[in-house]
């Protein structure tokens, strides 16, 4: 018997399901930042507002990245749907905890998908989510660097203000 | 054609020739790119065969499948729905399965 899956798709049908959950994930990360970005607005923290439109902008590229590949293999991809965004925050370190602990999660599942591609032997899939494993770094670190200022600046009077006007 | 998986109710074939399969739903039998397949996965996997033991969520019991972009349409009931979703996993298991064993081969 042919292997039309294969004849159809050049990746895997689990790296497909994985990377189509991924999707889900990049796209939920966008619609949480923009919340963190709407939370920052409101709040007046206009630098970290800044960096969440970013952010959010950046993570609906993520996820359009694989949207394509997904496509251009020949597989399905599926437009998420996604709901249940925290709107809610008590400072602008959760924030920033919230974010790191969600680029964690993403790093994680990113990395899980390229283990699945290692034991099906499907390099493509590796290969492309090579360019993640860099970013999730960059991303991470980013986060880090917001909330070790914290920790230098602390956290009373007008230390949070002078940490928004740092964060670009 | 080859068949691929019976269920109770239900057989997917596999034509190597024109690279599709083929869907025997008792009353038709509908033709499926891979593609097609693909989505019909995800249309059964994201039925809420839950809300059928629920009469205040699904009061009937039945389901309405649109499938190949709405060519063709099926009204399926509990059962019915059940043999499906173990039909399009237990394919796709035999297609995974296949994969593997290609590989060690
Ligand atoms: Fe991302
Ligand atoms: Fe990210």
């Amino acid at each position: 018997m042919k292997d039309i899956a294969r004849l159809n798709m050049s990746i895997k049908v689990t790296s497909l399901d994985a990377l189509n959950d991924q999707i889900q994930m990049e796209g939920k990360a966008s619609s949480s930042y923009l919340a963190m970005a709407s939370w920052c607005d409101q709040n007046s923290y206009s630098g970290s507002a800044a960096l969440f439109y970013r952010q959010a902008s950046e993570e609906r590229e993520h996820m359009m990245k694989i949207f394509k590949f997904i496509n251009d293999c020949g597989g399905n991809a599926i437009s998420p749907e996604i709901s249940n965004i925290n709107h809610d925050f008590s400072s602008l370190e959760e924030i920033f905890e919230t974010a790191l602990e969600q680029e964690i999660a993403v790093t994680k599942s990113i990395n899980k998908i390229i283990s699945l591609a290692k034991k099906t032997e499907d390099y493509a899939v590796e290969n492309f989510l090579q360019w993640f494993v860099k970013e999730q770094l960059e991303e991470e670190k980013s986060m880090r660097d917001i909330l070790d200022l914290f920790e230098v600046m602390g956290r009373e009077g007008i230390a949070i203000k002078l940490i928004d006007e740092r964060i670009k | 054609m080859k068949v691929v998986f019976r269920s109770k109710f239900y057989t997917l074939y596999q034509s190597d020739k024109e690279k599709c399969h083929y869907l025997d739903m008792d009353q038709k039998t509908i033709k499926l790119s891979f593609c097609q397949f693909l989505a019909l996965r995800t249309k059964v996997r994201n039925i809420a065969i839950e809300d059928h033991f629920d009469s205040d969520l699904n009061k009937h019991g039945f389901e309405i499948l649109m499938l190949c972009n709405k060519e063709h349409l099926f009204i399926l009931n509990t059962l019915e729905l059940l043999d499906l979703k173990s039909l399009v996993e237990c394919s796709f298991m035999t297609i995974d399965i296949d994969q593997i064993a290609s590989r060690t081969i």
